[in-house]
């Protein structure tokens, strides 16, 4: 027999941050279209949170592009690259890339259902990953021994493709260095310190770039697989969204993958984008 | 006059012998073709106030003092409560009163599957409600749940008896067969996911229960909650004005209902209890999954000799076994059919009817596995239909009272001719193709129905009858139909109704029968009416005058009308026919699916208003898109517990999902079918957009999908199929 009891949520303090100054022990709000439906579903909690909107830069100044701009405004501005732009273009609906950000999209957690039903999963700190054994059709094809989820940002798979890299209020880091894998001793998926606040992105210009999604509608779908490739000086960087839980750097071959016993045709599909990628690059 | 009768009474597939007292319909049918009101495009009489928000619908309604209901449901898909302990929740602020599963039978604590009501509370807000539920102290004791139908039909846990459907000799028809497929199609859980969520206010007034309800029956709710708390009918007033989707998921009261009434009996106060979208995913209703063994035999030249299925209905906890038979049994002229159908019990949410319930799953199978044996026999798959064309109901020797199917084909032979040059645009990783599927389906609603009319001597109409619109448009066709009889404009027509104590009894609107029920009653109010205002102009010594001037005699007096839907013509069959053609592209290395166009082509009879009709037509395929493509209800395998639950994990398509539609129908009044030659048209569109779409894929690539919905899992699965077919040198597509 479980005894099942919950405790009352508690009011939220909510501030409107006026300096990089005092941030620890804080959520941070921006486009709200992930942190709202997280507290929503008490799948974060915290004492207060703090709006950040007066203190995160949102223009877009040539590489540099602040972690505040809005997807909607990335989707569709020239001096960004190509496969960041599609990357936005793709994502969730026209609604949300409105008010979801370039920073909030990088730090979105996964759409596992057994996460996001807040089973005592893995990543929750429990000791069972859910959906290897359970329903995985949507789950991890690398890097899924420990936990299974997916990373469903399109946005980050474009940004470590084209080797961006980020600005803290702390330190300057690789995009790519924003994510770990959970781990026994450690379940988070980034690097993100308490009270460390992305502030803007470095995107170098790459000669080509380009982003292909697979989705299980035509829109308003999180990936099933999203590939980003990028070309610059004849070095090609190819990464994944969906296949892993954190954005996926592919270092050789998709054959790689090691894929659960419902989510193989992952692979294919896998395949079959990364090869029209590198065609897309080399046309 | 009335009289007495006994009839079949029909609604979406399921039958009942009854005594009906029904009145003669003695108007005769209007002409074929369209009339100078019906029969002509009419846009909604409430469109504006719907889409200016102004329409107040149930989940709009805050009544003077109203306290919001939250349900605590079994988080386990098979549990029983231990021990359950209300008091914490009503020491929280805010609350007024909470039900557990002692107080109500709707309330349980044994829960076979995962959101069954166990207790519920009320308070000044929804969010102290919640507060509330989560403060109930529970144990539970969980208990093996059994997920697997097939495990449940071998343990006889079933809903229901085994359905055997039986003619003719199907072991003789088999071994007249020159061919013989076989075939095992799967269907996956789908949801009604309707934009207002299932919901009721109620307030006692005095000794009278109002309830505002989201509903498709407002007589049926009224009836079972006077049984359900042993109160005259006529004490329950029911209401619904307008109606944010249904699609056969709201035909009943439901727990919440029941938990509002007394919670609001026991506070005093008026109730809503709303489920959340959630909720609605989890405990409103579903199309249950299928799993469907087939057999057909025919002779060289394409004639069906046998045909068998063994159907197993995934029904959950509860519900019914739906005709998943049906068109096996009813679609193609076949001498010797066998059917058996089983109801599987298990531990999960109940279904409830989901637009034509059985048959847009038993449409799937058969109609594909058919298209295989039309490539086997290299015999044109419309071609193979049309010589199975039945001129009777195959399955009980019935005449139709109507049918014009082959004339859907005909018409559909445009539509089927672009295979050629749709086939030459494919590319080496983009494969084009077009298939079609054939429709069946009941639609011929039934008394009884009535309706009032008033005209008044400013010669405008008020058509009176508690009937509901559910979104259909119905609103709108009633008040053509007045308008066409009495002769007078259409915007002179108003139609009353949502409201069980303003207004005669009226039909449910399931089984796509709102039409074909309640227009025949509102045409013979409205000819009532005309009568009148015809013998009064003969008592003035002008016969033949306009109406207006006949009723601008009247001042204060009015002209009242009434009528009632006739009788169904008896030892009659009154059925829905179709055919629609899908054009598709398939990327045969990603598995990515597009629909690019479905031609539709029904006949149900006369159409009132053909703006309603083929918004009814592009519904029920983009509902039948979701159902092939991309929804599909989850649940762990090994809990049973649904995964699911909010809409960016249920996938509804989205408007980039829907292709070209192209709608046809045959508007031939059903001469047999009461003063109107109307059916229903809710239903039919979803009915083929399955099988039409994974015969298209076939055509398109040769790949035999077996499985909804058809996921880049399964139709990579399904080209590799091919792939090694291919090998062996079997054709792929005639």
């Amino acid at each position: 027999m479980r005894s099942a009891r919950r405790q009352r949520g508690r009011r939220l303090e909510l501030r409107r941050a006026s300096s990089l100054e005092d941030l620890e022990d804080s959520l941070f709000l921006a486009g709200g279209t992930e942190l709202v439906p997280l507290l929503r579903n008490g799948l974060v909690r915290g004492e207060s949170l703090v709006d950040i909107r007066d203190i995160v830069p949102r223009g877009i100044d040539g590489q540099r592009i602040g972690a505040g701009a809005t997807l909607a405004e990335l989707e569709c501005d020239p001096q960004v690259p190509e496969a960041l732009r599609e990357a936005c273009r793709l994502a969730a609906s026209p609604q949300l890339r409105n008010m979801g950000t370039l920073g909030g999209n990088l730090l979105q957690s996964t759409r596992c259902w057994y996460w996001r039903l807040n089973w005592p999963c893995r990543l929750h700190g429990g000791d069972e990953c859910f959906a290897r054994e359970g329903e995985h059709r949507e789950h991890a094809i690398f890097a899924n021994d420990f936990c299974a989820s997916a990373h469903p940002s399109d946005v980050a798979a474009a940004l470590v493709a084209l080797g961006a890299t980020l600005r803290t209020n702390r330190r300057e880091l690789p995009v790519a260095e924003l994510y770990r894998l959970p781990s026994e001793d450690d379940r988070r998926t980034t690097t993100l310190a308490d009270g460390e606040v992305i502030l803007d992105v470095d995107v170098p210009a790459p000669g080509r770039s380009v982003y292909l999604k697979a989705m299980e509608r035509k829109r308003w779908a999180f990936p099933i697989v999203g590939v980003a490739a990028a070309r610059t000086d004849g070095t090609t960087r190819v990464a994944l969204a969906g296949v892993a839980p954190i954005p996926w750097l592919l270092d050789g071959s998709v054959d790689a993958a090691t894929p659960l016993p419902r989510n193989a045709y992952k692979v294919d599909v896998a395949k079959a984008l990364v090869r029209r990628a590198e065609a897309a690059l080399d046309a | 006059m009335a009289r007495l009768i006994r009839t079949e009474k029909e609604v979406e597939g399921r039958y009942e012998e009854v005594w009906l007292v029904v009145e003669e319909d003695a108007l005769e049918q209007w002409p074929a073709g369209p009339r100078s009101i019906v029969g002509q495009p009419a846009l909604r009489q409430d469109g504006l106030e719907r889409a200016r928000g102004e329409a107040v619908y149930t989940a709009d309604l805050k009544l003077p003092g109203m306290l919001h209901a939250a349900v605590l449901r079994s988080p386990y898909a098979h549990a029983r409560v231990a021990r359950i302990d209300l008091t914490p929740a009503l020491a929280l602020p805010g609350v007024h009163a909470a039900i557990g599963p002692q107080d109500i039978e709707q309330l349980t604590d044994e829960c076979g599957f995962q959101g069954a009501a166990v207790a519920a509370v009320c308070a000044d807000t929804y969010a102290h409600a919640r507060a509330a539920v989560a403060a109930i102290d529970i144990d539970w004791e969980e208990l093996p749940v059994l997920l697997d139908p097939d495990e449940a039909v071998a343990r006889g846990e079933l809903i229901g008896e085994p359905r055997v459907r039986e003619r003719g000799d199907y072991e003789r028809g088999l071994a007249e067969a020159d061919v013989v497929v076989e075939g095992t199609y799967r269907t996956q859980v789908v949801l009604h996911n309707s934009m207002e969520t299932h919901q009721s206010v109620v307030q006692w007034v005095g000794d009278t229960l109002e309830v505002y309800i989201s509903t498709q029956y407002i007589w049926g709710i009224r009836d079972e909650i006077a049984q359900g708390l042993g109160l005259p009918p006529d004490k329950v007033r029911v209401v619904c004005n307008y109606m944010g989707g249904g699609f056969g998921s709201k035909n009943s009261a439901d727990d919440y209902t029941f938990i509002a009434i007394e919670l609001a009996r026991r506070t005093h106060r008026p109730v809503r209890c709303a489920l959340t979208r959630r909720e609605e995913n989890l405990v409103s209703g579903n199309r249950n999954a299928t799993i469907q063994r087939l057999t057909i035999g025919a002779r060289a030249d394409g004639t069906l000799t046998a045909l068998r299925g063994e159907y197993v209905n995934a029904t959950g906890w509860n519900g019914w076994s739906s005709p998943v038979e049906g068109p096996m049994q009813m679609l193609y002229a076949c001498d010797n059919v066998h059917t058996t159908t089983y109801g599987a019990k298990i531990n999960q949410p109940p279904m409830k009817a989901f637009r034509a319930p059985g048959f847009v799953e038993g449409t799937f199978g058969l109609e594909a596995l058919l298209d295989v044996l039309a490539s086997k026999l290299e015999i044109d798959p419309l071609e193979l239909r049309r010589r199975n064309h039945t001129d009777h109901d195959a399955s009980d020797d019935r005449p139709y009272s109507g049918k014009n199917l082959l004339e859907c084909y005909r018409r559909a032979e445009p539509h089927w001719s672009r295979r050629e040059e749709v086939r030459a645009r494919s590319t080496e990783t983009v494969k084009r193709g077009v298939g079609m599927a054939s429709q069946i389906w009941y639609g011929g609603g039934g008394p009884p129905s009535y309706a009032w009319i008033r005209v008044g001597s400013d010669g405008r109409a008020t058509v009176v009858t508690a009937m509901q619109d559910i979104g259909t448009g119905t609103r709108t066709a009633m008040a053509q139909i007045a308008a066409e009889e009495l002769g007078i404009p259409l915007e002179h027509v108003t139609v009353s109704l949502g409201d069980s104590t303003r207004g005669p009894f009226a039909s449910i609107s399931a089984g796509s029968s709102t039409t074909p029920s309640m227009g025949p009653a509102v045409r013979a109010a409205a000819a009532d009416a005309r009568r009148q205002i015809e013998e009064i102009a003969e008592q003035r010594g002008t016969p033949g005058a306009p109406l207006a001037e006949i009723v601008g005699l009247l001042e204060d007096a009015q002209i009242l009308g009434k009528g009632a839907r006739g009788p169904n013509p008896a030892g009659m069959q009154v059925l829905t026919f179709g055919v629609q053609v899908a054009e598709v592209a398939v990327d045969v290395e990603t598995g990515e699916v597009w629909v690019d166009r479905i031609a539709a082509v029904h006949d149900v009879g006369r159409v009132i208003n053909p703006l309603g009709a083929s918004s009814q037509i592009e519904g029920g395929i983009i509902q039948g898109i979701g159902h092939t493509l991309s929804e599909h209800r989850l649940h762990d395998p090994g809990s049973g517990r649904i995964l699911t639950t909010s809409l960016d994990a249920y996938k509804l398509p989205t408007i980039a999902d829907v292709p070209e539609i192209v709608s046809e129908l045959v508007d031939e009044p059903d001469t047999q079918l009461t003063n109107l030659g109307s059916k229903g048209l809710g239903e039919p569109p979803i009915i083929p957009v399955a099988a039409a779409i994974a015969n298209a894929i076939r055509d398109a690539t040769g790949a035999e999908v077996h499985q909804l919905p058809i996921s880049r899992e399964e139709m990579l699965r399904a080209l590799r199929e091919a792939a090694e077919r291919e090998k062996v040198g079997a054709p792929a597509r005639v």
